[in-house]
């Protein structure tokens, strides 16, 4: 069995947006929450990071300059080490269509800018494992 | 870090993305239609969105979302860039960026209706060719509707469809209800976790009342990957059922998630579709056991991975190339701490300034050291000054806005023509350069540039041109900003001058002196006064600006060809080069920014005037003398021109004038401490600074100085002249 809520200590987030102030924000209500953040200005900053970094969780935007939000998942699901790591999409998009196509390219879920903390967070506990 | 600070950040990169914006509209509507263009504008838009909903700016949110979508077309391709549609965005453009002012100073969002109207009209007479792909589209989202349901809102606040259909009923069922859970076989893949959601439901007070084994296979036929085992759990009364349909939200077509009643060993098929149904709209149970794993609208939902157009995701395939991110070359640092640097680094100047004078006194000035100090000192305080530096891009940007703006009010469309937009300035100094700016540009469209009709009459490109240009010039920044209008008319300033009694008819005048007279208060020619221009009230305004930036504004015309103001400013506010003077005891310094040439004078250069008076002959020019112990006490020895140094200064509106002074001591850099911060303002000092051996020497406002020596001298002149006409005038009554 997967370890219960008290976890949550020690559960490592990856956010990754290219907008400071987002970014800022996200920080402010995980780090409440009681996880550790660390950040991603894009894509491909997020994958040059994860090439020697482990987290419990990547939470990502979806419009970013180089590598956006689906690129980064889709390059994700491909390397051995990160295939199975939850993804929440974050994003102000809403779009069946991107939502679709997010999850085709496997995303674990998707919540809608802006967000609420509690939300989040719960969203955050429910998926990481 | 609290909100506030994170809402400045927003402030601060919804300048970013309102220039990113611009910049690439001004290429769409140069003629470039490239993808990343396209990309980059609909992502600056986007990025202030998503700031405007997590700060709570709704309107523009609202507005940004309309703009956003019309974008979304166009980089989708379904409409086209045209001309029309480019200069639409412009106009949202603009709104948007009142709407980014509104929000920063608390004020009223601006009105927008009208433009979201034509933005949603451009968006639907431009998509209607692709009308029939979209039904299309529609079709295949329709039946795509369950996962995005369970993908969708419910985090954003649980009010989503699913979720407020949930919620009927208090969520609550007083009977306790049962869920039944079946995982397909992609319910581990996209990092989701079966197990998870057992452990939640048995939080929730939920008991696993049935595991299914009913369509485990044969060992030999068991695919790992796929799901073969699917639970019913209880759940007590007061279970939220929207809390129940959460815990699947991200689940999606991999785990089939029916509710039903107590009794109802399972759920039927269909009730997949929602999250999380009402008990009564269940299917009969005896039909739920029949059919324990619902297939009939899950089957098709895998499918759906096909669906999605593998061109469309090669054409948006993930590595962009591209320069690295802004975000990655930069820091943010507060502007207070880098104040304290530029700070240290002033007294870091003054403390070389002591070594070299210690040094000095023991014979050591030449060593090698010291050379090295002073490039290594000077290196720094450049850096440090580049911190503070921005380009005047910043304030050029703004400008395609004013000109479409004064084209809309005089009717006089203008082209743009810019360089040198990469110069940078000292960042107080960009941020007060905006006003007098704009100024001069309102003005030049209102005054300079003719009329259309006019232009034609005159041979002239009915389409004016204003020119801006910034470049760095002998430690200054020249800013240019020309038009290809009329010109000012000489002969109509001089006379208004005259009857509005700013000056005297008999006046001598250069052709400078009368143009200086725009800045002259209360002087207008405009023949009606419009709401841009005309009153009079500004062009002094705008001098006085220029000044207090350490800089000077000049005119030059030529009539039915154009008129040029050039605005000369300083590098830096803080730190700058200067002539270390001796007069009497003290030490003065002047800007070298003012410095023309020193000369020790002969008794025949020199013309006394009376009452102690003298004026100097500067190759066939006659300038004053000002003795500089006016400023420095009577201790002098220097009352006789002859007997000191004068320094020949430049000013800004007052011509030359030779300053007195005893011996030039030295020439440094000097750092500007204020006056008026430290004790309070004195007549003709700009401030005050620390020297090599430690004594406070005043820094000599030149222009003040100048001023006030011409206007005490010659009362036959109106005190508000603003040329140089003073120094003429008394060469006309020597003469």
């Amino acid at each position: 069995m997967t370890k219960g809520h008290e976890m949550t200590q020690s559960t490592r987030i990856l956010t990754v947006d290219d907008s400071a102030s987002m970014r800022a924000l996200l920080l402010n209500a995980l780090q409440q929450e009681g996880f550790d953040v660390e950040q991603a200005v894009d894509g491909q900053d997020a994958l040059d990071w994860l090439a020697s970094n482990e987290v419990d969780v990547i939470i990502t935007d979806i419009n970013m300059p180089r590598l956006d939000g689906f690129g980064l998942i889709e390059r994700l699901r491909e390397s051995a080490r990160h295939a199975d790591r939850p993804i929440l999409v974050l994003s102000t998009e809403s779009s069946d269509e991107k939502k679709r196509r997010a999850r085709d390219a496997g995303a674990t879920g998707w919540i809608v800018k802006p967000f609420n903390a509690d939300k989040l967070a719960a969203a955050v506990r429910r998926i990481a494992h | 870090m609290n909100a506030e600070d994170i809402q400045q950040i927003f402030f601060v990169e919804c300048e970013e993305s309102l220039e990113a914006a611009e910049a690439g509209l001004d290429e769409l509507k140069a003629g470039t239609h490239d993808d990343e263009t396209i990309n980059a504008i609909f992502r600056a838009v986007h990025s202030i969105k998503g700031g405007a909903g997590a700060f709570g700016y709704v309107a523009m949110q609202g507005f940004t979302h309309t703009f956003e979508t019309l974008l979304a077309d166009v980089r989708e391709g379904t409409v086209a860039a045209g001309s029309d549609l480019v200069d639409l965005f412009l106009l949202a453009l603009d709104c948007l960026r009142d709407h980014v002012d509104a929000a920063q100073s608390g004020g009223d969002a601006p009105e927008d209706a009208a433009l979201i109207e034509q933005l949603t009209q451009a968006q639907a007479v431009n998509a209607e060719p692709a009308a029939s792909d979209a039904a299309e589209a529609e079709e295949t989202n329709a039946a795509d509707q369950d996962l995005d349901a369970l993908l969708d809102e419910l985090m954003a606040g649980g009010d989503a469809p699913g979720a407020a259909q949930a919620t009927d009923k208090d969520g609550k069922d007083p009977a306790g209800w049962t869920v039944h859970i079946r995982p397909h076989a992609g319910a581990m893949i996209n990092g989701n976790e079966p197990l998870l959601w057992l452990r939640e439901l048995t939080e929730l007070g939920g008991e696993c009342q049935e595991c299914h084994l009913t369509d485990l296979p044969a060992l030999d036929d068991m695919d790992v990957e796929e799901g073969y085992l699917s639970w019913t759990f209880l759940m007590p009364a007061d279970a939220q059922r929207d809390a129940v349909a959460d815990i699947f939200d991200f689940a999606g077509d991999n785990c089939t998630v029916t509710y039903g009643e107590v009794g109802a060993a399972n759920a039927p098929a269909n009730d997949a579709v929602a999250p999380a149904p009402k008990p009564e709209e269940t299917a009969e149970p005896a039909e739920a056991s029949a059919t324990p794993v619902p297939e009939a609208k899950t089957a098709e939902v895998p499918a759906k991975a096909e669906v999605s157009p593998p061109k469309q995701q090669a054409a948006e395939a993930p590595v962009r190339k591209q320069t690295q991110s802004p975000a990655n070359q930069s820091v943010r640092v507060d502007l207070t701490k880098l104040d304290k640097l530029i700070d240290g680094v002033g007294e870091l100047v003054i403390a070389q300034a002591m070594l070299t004078q210690r040094l000095a006194n023991e014979s050591l000035a030449h060593i090698e050291e010291l050379s090295m100090l002073d490039t290594l000192v000077r290196d720094i305080q450049e850096h440090a000054m580049a911190f503070r530096a921005q380009p005047i891009s910043s304030v050029f940007s703004r400008v395609p806005r004013l000109l479409r703006e004064l084209a809309g009010t005089t009717g006089k469309h203008v082209k743009l023509e810019v360089s040198g937009e990469s110069t940078e300035l000292d960042k107080t100094v960009i941020e007060r350069l905006s006003e007098p700016l704009t100024h001069l540009i309102r003005n030049a469209i209102d005054h300079g540039v003719e009329g259309a009709d006019e232009r034609k009459e005159a041979g002239k490109d009915p389409e004016g041109t204003l020119s801006l240009s910034a470049e760095q010039k002998a430690g200054r920044i020249l800013i240019r900003i020309g038009d290809d209008g009329r010109g000012i008319d000489r002969e109509k300033l001089r006379n208004k001058a005259i009857a509005n009694g700013v000056v005297d008819p008999d006046t001598q005048m250069s052709d400078e002196d009368v143009y200086n007279l725009v800045f002259a208060p209360g002087l207008s020619t405009a023949q009606s006064v419009s709401n841009i221009s005309g009153r009079g009230v500004g062009m002094d305004v705008v001098r006085q600006n220029v000044k207090e930036l350490g800089g000077r504004i000049t005119i030059e015309s030529c009539p039915g060809t154009g008129t040029t103001f050039t605005l000369a400013l300083p590098l830096t506010l803080a730190i700058s080069d200067g002539m270390i003077v001796q007069v009497g005891e003290e030490s003065l310094v002047i800007p070298l920014a003012h410095v023309v040439e020193s000369l020790s004078p002969g008794e025949a250069d020199l013309k006394g005037m009376g009452s102690g008076r003298h004026l100097l002959n500067v190759r066939g020019q006659f300038v004053p003398i000002v003795p500089l112990r006016k400023i420095a006490g009577s201790s002098s020895k220097a009352n006789n021109p002859s007997a000191g140094v004068l320094v020949v200064v430049e000013t800004e509106s007052h011509g030359c004038a030779a300053l007195l002074v005893d011996a030039i001591t030295d020439q440094r850099q000097f750092v500007i401490k204020s006056l008026d911060t430290h004790y309070r303002t004195v007549d003709s000092v700009a401030g005050a600074t620390i020297l090599g051996n430690g004594r406070v020497a005043l820094i000599v406002d030149v222009d003040h100085l100048v001023q006030s020596e011409a206007t005490s001298a010659v009362p036959a002149l109106h005190p508000a002249i603003p040329s140089q006409s003073a120094d003429e005038a008394e060469l006309a009554k020597v003469a």
